[in-house]
């Protein structure tokens, strides 16, 4: 057989499978288009070189009784979810955000299989007004509260409060530094609060919380951080930590005391070094990174972190929108045990 | 929002495709063109799977649990072109094994009835 009309065959058959894969719907070719085109192409090499071009009929027979069948439960199935969607009020799309992007997201915070109270805070919030949403951007806040009798529960809804209103009442053009100062204001506050308390409560009664701010307006994220909830970037299969932990151990990892795999059963696992709340004046790392179509951004609090490692939190970012993704990501650090409150915010940059 | 882990016998019946995918994974992980062969391989060619029947089900199996995905690499029999690779869970095996009970009670009780192997009475029905 002349072999130069069999790969011009070929290339048709790929296009046109390739072509035949934009009816489905749109979440599940961002997941599945190349793998399926990949897969096509094996079974036709297989095909072709078995039964040659009554192979190749007898494939496209089977493709196109496969395509017919499997395009109406994807899109029965994409019909249903975005019903779901529609009552589901964590999460709203933002057209309106950037010119040339959008955001999907979502939040979930779970008390975990352990504890009795759940002291983690998240805020995931939009401005209604575009003039403000264009200029200030999008806030996502997570907290992780700490501090006896409850105490840490109100500390982390503080911090996330405050830090909502001290960023969007802030004048400055900068916005990194608005969102530090705000994560400045909200310290102040709870120390003030701390000060207050009479008895003044022992040190280990009172209440402080970490807090990882980030704010999304334009083609920018700006990151703020005190303790040991992070923030992610998801980009082309790669995870990137963009905050730095202000804990024990990460510090002695840094200072290359300690190796990484060495963390697991650490006693001092759970230890943080900086938080809000305890002392007048904190010192608030900022991060300023550039995203892009396609980026996914993870902010959580170590309920999560404690259990899944960087690679298993990709996929599942990846893997589901950001609705699903905070499902998975509560339920996998459960199963896990659930020693502490879990607490997950996704963000699709679309 | 706690949700209480999904006893196997939940996700009972499973659909044929599902079944196939988890039977040809249960030697080890495998890619998406892998698991088509060894399903068309161990039905004798009687059960085909098309990509959209197969990369389907694999969506639901990895949002309900039953399968996860390995790692992305090439199959060094193929090409060079990357490919992602699909493992049974631990919960998985066990939806397996239900699913594979469930299926022996009712050939046992297909057999005691003799529809099988017995007379030709039943033959048609």
């Amino acid at each position: 057989m002349d072999t130069l009309p069999t790969k011009r065959d070929h290339n048709f058959s790929s296009s046109l499978y390739r072509l035949l894969l934009f009816c489905y719907p749109a979440e599940f070719r961002r997941i599945y288009a190349r793998e399926m085109a990949t897969t096509f192409r094996d079974c036709y090499r297989e095909a072709m070189q078995q039964h040659g071009k009554t192979g190749i009929a007898r494939l496209w027979a089977l493709m196109l009784y496969d395509l017919v069948t499997s395009l109406f439960v994807e899109h029965f199935r994409a019909f249903i979810a975005r019903w779901k969607h529609l009552f589901a009020i964590e999460e709203r799309q933002a057209n309106t955000l950037m010119n040339t992007m959008s955001i999907i997201f979502a939040q979930r915070t779970d008390i975990g299989l352990q504890r009795s109270l759940n002291e983690d805070s998240a805020l995931s919030f939009l401005p209604e007004d575009p003039q403000i949403l264009s200029k200030k951007g999008a806030l996502f806040v997570v907290a992780d509260g700490l501090g006896g009798h409850s105490q840490g529960e109100v500390a982390s809804q503080l911090a996330v409060s405050i830090v909502q209103s001290a960023y969007y009442q802030n004048e400055r053009d900068e916005l990194g530094l608005a969102l530090r100062q705000a994560v400045e204001q909200a310290n102040a506050h709870i120390y003030q609060e701390n000060q207050s308390q009479s008895p003044q409560p022992s040190p280990d009664k009172r209440m402080g919380t970490t807090c990882v701010a980030a704010v999304l307006q334009d083609d920018t994220l700006y990151v703020a951080n005190v303790g040991d909830s992070r923030a992610y970037i998801v980009r082309a299969g790669q995870v990137k930590q963009v905050s730095l932990d202000h804990s024990v151990i990460a510090e002695q990892i840094r200072a290359g005391l300690l190796k990484p795999e060495q963390v697991a059963d650490h006693p001092q696992r759970k230890m943080i070094t900086r938080c809000l709340g305890e002392e007048g004046n904190v010192e608030v790392d900022i991060f300023t990174e550039k995203v892009q179509v396609g980026d996914l951004l993870l902010l959580c609090t170590d309920g999560l972190t404690q259990y899944l490692d960087d690679e298993e939190l990709r996929k599942i970012v990846q893997t589901y929108d950001p609705q699903e993704s905070v499902q998975h990501l509560i339920e996998r650090a459960n199963e896990r045990g659930g020693e502490d409150n879990i607490t997950a915010v996704v963000v699709r940059v679309a | 929002m706690k949700k209480e882990q999904r006893s196997p016998e939940a996700f009972l019946p499973l659909t044929p495709a599902v079944l196939h995918i988890m039977l040809a994974l249960v030697d080890g992980e495998r890619h998406g063109y892998s698991i088509m062969q060894e399903v068309t391989l161990r039905t004798g060619g009687k059960v085909r799977m098309g990509p959209g029947t197969l990369y389907g089900s694999i969506k639901r199996m990895i949002a309900d649990g039953l399968i996860e995905e390995s790692a992305e690499r090439p199959d060094p029999a193929l090409d060079d072109e990357r490919r992602r690779y699909y493992r049974l869970t631990n919960l998985g095996q066990r939806v397996m094994r239900a699913e594979v009970q469930r299926l022996e009670q009712i050939v046992h009780l297909a057999r005691s009835k003799q529809i099988v192997t017995g007379s030709e009475m039943m033959g048609g029905a």
